[in-house]
C-alpha cells in the first residue's frame, strides 16, 4: 500500500517562476489494484506519479510505503526502494539508444550485482512474454513504437517489482496498439501487480480494468479514488 | 564481495557497449590521445636510451683527457707534456692522440679524422665511416679525395668501411696513418691533439686533474664523468625543449578532452537520468564514467606507448631524430638499444591517464546528482 497525506510539490520555490504542481493531495493506493490518475495536461498527474514512485521528493507532506515512512529517506535508500519496488514505463519509452533491446531490459538489474547468465535468461524471458524475444538483439532505434513500448514494459519488470508505474503509456500509440497495451495491463493485473497509470486517454481511464480512478485538476484531487 | 565484483562487471559491460555506440567521438578521442602519448613517450624513450647509449659508449673512453688551451681556446698539446704528466703519482699511462675535424664543403658535413697508434693499412689507405661512405657513395677499393690544410687535393684509397655496430661513434669517422694525417692537416711533429691518461685509483681522478693543472697551467684536464654530465644535460635539455613545444599540443588535447569527454551532451544527460530513474545510484553512474575514462585513457596510453617503443627502437626514431640527435648534417643511422625507465612510464601514466579520468568524472558528478524525475518531465 502507498499512502500519501497532505502532499505539496512546489517547483522553483521563492523564485519569480515558482509554481505549485501538486496541492495538498492525500490518497491511498492499495496493492493489487489498477489505479488511473486522470486529468488534463498540467494537472499534476506526472508529478504525483513521480512522488508515488519515489522519484520526486514532495515539498511537504508524508509518504508511507507499506506503513513505512519514506518521505525523508536519503537518496541512496530511495534509489534502492525504486529499484526493488517499482517498475517504470515512461511516456517517451526512454530506452537507451544504440543499445539492444536485451541490454535495455537488463540495465535496471545491473546495480543488483546478479550473475550475468541468470539475469540474461530472465531478460529474454521478459521479452518473450511480450512477443519480443526475436527482437532481443535489435537496437532499440530500429523498433516500431509498439515494439519499443513492449521493450520498455519488459524492462520495467526485470527486477520483479510489486508496483508498475506508467506515465501516459498510450500517448504515442495508435488505437490498435493502445488496446494491445491494455491487454498487457490485464496480464500484469492477473499476475497480481499493482498498477498506477497517469493518462488522459479514454481507452485507459474508461477501461474496465481500472479499480480506482483519481481525477486531478490544477494539482488538486477533485475525484478521489472513485470505484470502477 | 562477489556481488560487488559482478556489479562492476555489469557496469564495465554497459560502459563498453556505451563507448561502442559513439564510435566517431570516441575514435577521434582515442586517436588524439594516442598521438599525444606517442609523442611524449617517444621523447622520453629516445632521450633516455640516448643517454644510456652515450654512457655505454663512454665507458670505454679514457678516464682523463688532457687538452691544452691558448688564449682560452683549444690548442695542440706538446708531446713532451706526456712525460711530465707520467711523473705524477697515480698515473699509470699517458698516450698522445692525433685527430681533428674536416669540413667537406661539397656535402656541407663535418667528418672526424683520427690517426690511431696502431694503423695497419698501407700508405695512402684509409678506413671510412659508414655514414660518409653512404653519403659520398664511396666504397671499399674506391679512391676518395680530400683537400688538405695547404689547399691541395689528396687522393686516398678506401681499404675498409668501418663496421655498423659502432655507428654512433664511427659514422663520420676517417682513420688514416699518423704521418699522413700530420701532413694532410698541417699538425707539426711534436704536437698532439690531446693526451689520454690511465689512472690507478678512480677515486683520485679529480686530485690528479688538479695536479696536472698545477704542473702545466696551460692544460685543461677533462674527466670522463664530466663528459657524461654534459651529455646528460644536453639530452635532457633537448628532451625538455621538445616537451615544452609539445606542451602546446598537450594543452590543446586537454581542451579537446574536456570538450569531448566531460562536456556531457543532452543525450548523455538524458541517459544518466534514465539510469537513475530505473534504479542506478549516483555512485553507479560515477563508476560508469570512471570506467569510461579509464577505458579510453588506458587503451590510448598503451597504444601510444607501444607505438612510441616501435618508433624509437625499430624505426630509429625516424620522426624527430633530426631535432634530438644534433645539428650535424651527417646523421648516424643507428638503432638504439631499448632502455626503459619504469619511473618514466609511471610519470607518463600519471600525467595522461589520471588527469583525463578525473576530467571525465567531475562534470559527470553534477549530471549524476540530477533528480531522476527529469526523465518524467522531458
Amino acid at each position: 500500500m502507498i499512502k500519501v497525506t497532505h502532499i505539496n510539490k512546489v517547483y522553483n520555490a521563492g523564485r519569480p517562476n515558482e509554481f505549485t504542481a501538486v496541492r495538498d493531495v492525500s490518497l491511498t493506493v492499495n496493492l493489487g489494484e489498477v489505479t488511473v490518475l486522470k486529468g488534463p495536461s498540467g494537472s499534476g498527474k506526472t508529478t504525483l506519479l513521480g512522488i508515488l514512485g519515489c522519484m520526486v521528493r514532495p515539498s511537504s507532506g508524508r509518504i508511507l510505503l507499506s506503513d513505512r515512512e519514506i518521505t525523508s529517506l536519503p537518496e541512496r535508500f530511495l534509489t534502492q526502494i525504486r529499484r526493488e519496488t517499482f517498475g517504470f514505463i515512461f511516456q517517451q519509452f526512454n530506452l537507451i539508444k544504440g543499445l539492444t533491446a536485451l541490454e535495455n531490459v537488463m540495465a535496471p538489474a545491473y546495480p543488483t550485482g546478479e550473475k550475468y547468465a541468470p539475469l540474461r535468461a530472465r531478460a529474454l524471458e521478459s521479452l518473450a512474454l511480450f512477443n519480443m524475444g526475436h527482437k532481443a538483439a535489435a537496437r532499440v532505434e530500429w523498433l516500431s513504437g509498439g515494439e519499443a513500448q513492449r521493450v520498455a514494459i519488459a524492462r520495467s519488470l526485470i527486477n520483479n517489482p510489486a508496483i508498475i508505474i506508467a506515465d501516459e503509456p498510450t500517448a504515442h500509440l495508435d488505437t490498435k496498439l493502445s488496446h494491445e497495451f491494455m491487454a498487457i495491463v490485464r496480464q500484469l493485473k492477473e499476475k497480481g501487480k499493482t498498477i498506477l497509470i497517469a493518462s488522459h486517454d479514454p481507452i485507459v481511464y474508461d477501461s474496465e480494468l481500472m479499480t480506482s480512478r483519481i481525477e486531478l485538476r490544477d494539482g488538486s484531487v477533485i475525484t478521489p479514488g472513485s470505484p470502477a | 564481495m562477489p556481488h560487488t565484483l559482478e556489479k562492476q562487471r555489469h557496469i564495465i559491460d554497459f560502459t563498453l557497449a556505451s563507448l561502442l555506440r559513439r564510435k566517431g567521438k570516441n575514435g577521434a578521442l582515442f586517436t588524439v590521445y594516442t598521438l599525444i602519448v606517442f609523442i611524449l613517450a617517444s621523447v622520453m624513450f629516445f632521450t633516455y636510451a640516448l643517454k644510456e647509449e652515450a654512457a655505454l659508449v663512454l665507458k670505454g673512453a679514457p678516464e682523463i683527457v688532457v687538452q691544452r688551451t691558448l688564449q682560452g681556446r683549444y690548442a695542440p698539446i706538446p708531446e713532451e707534456y706526456a712525460a711530465k704528466i707520467k711523473g705524477i703519482r697515480g698515473v699509470m699511462a699517458v698516450r698522445s692522440r692525433v685527430w681533428g675535424y674536416y669540413y667537406d664543403p661539397v656535402f656541407m658535413a663535418n667528418y672526424t679524422i683520427m690517426a690511431p697508434e696502431s694503423f695497419s693499412l698501407g700508405p695512402g689507405c684509409i678506413a671510412l665511416g659508414s655514414g660518409i661512405s653512404r653519403m659520398r657513395r664511396a666504397y671499399e677499393g674506391d679512391t676518395i679525395s680530400f683537400t688538405g690544410a695547404d689547399g691541395k687535393s689528396r687522393n686516398f684509397t678506401i681499404s675498409k668501411i668501418l663496421p655498423q655496430e659502432s655507428q654512433l661513434l664511427s659514422a663520420d669517422l676517417i682513420l688514416m696513418a699518423e704521418s699522413e694525417y700530420r701532413e694532410f692537416s698541417g699538425l707539426p711533429p711534436g704536437l698532439a691533439s690531446d693526451l689520454t691518461l690511465k689512472v690507478r685509483n678512480p677515486k683520485e681522478l679529480s686530485t690528479i686533474a688538479e695536479k696536472v693543472v698545477r704542473l702545466l697551467p696551460d692544460s685543461r684536464p677533462i674527466i670522463r664523468n664530466e663528459i657524461l654530465r654534459t651529455y646528460d644535460a644536453l639530452f635532457s635539455w633537448r628532451g625538455g625543449l621538445l616537451i615544452i613545444i609539445m606542451s602546446a599540443a598537450v594543452l590543446a588535447f586537454v581542451i579537446f578532452a574536456w570538450d569531448k569527454a566531460s562536456g556531457l551532451s543532452a543525450e548523455e544527460k538524458k541517459e544518466i537520468g534514465i539510469l537513475k530513474a530505473v534504479g542506478w545510484e549516483t555512485s553507479d553512474i560515477l563508476f560508469m564514467k570512471f570506467w569510461e575514462g579509464m577505458t579510453v585513457s588506458l587503451t590510448s596510453f598503451l597504444a601510444g606507448t607501444i607505438l612510441a617503443y616501435l618508433h624509437i627502437f625499430f624505426t630509429a626514431a625516424s620522426l624527430f631524430a633530426p631535432v634530438l640527435k644534433g645539428w650535424s648534417v651527417l646523421y648516424p643511422e643507428f638503432r638504439l638499444t631499448p632502455f626503459i625507465n619504469p619511473g618514466q612510464i609511471a610519470t607518463l601514466f600519471f600525467l595522461t591517464v589520471v588527469p583525463y579520468t578525473v576530467t571525465t568524472i567531475i562534470p559527470s558528478w553534477r549530471a549524476a546528482t540530477i533528480d531522476p524525475d527529469s526523465v518524467l518531465r522531458s
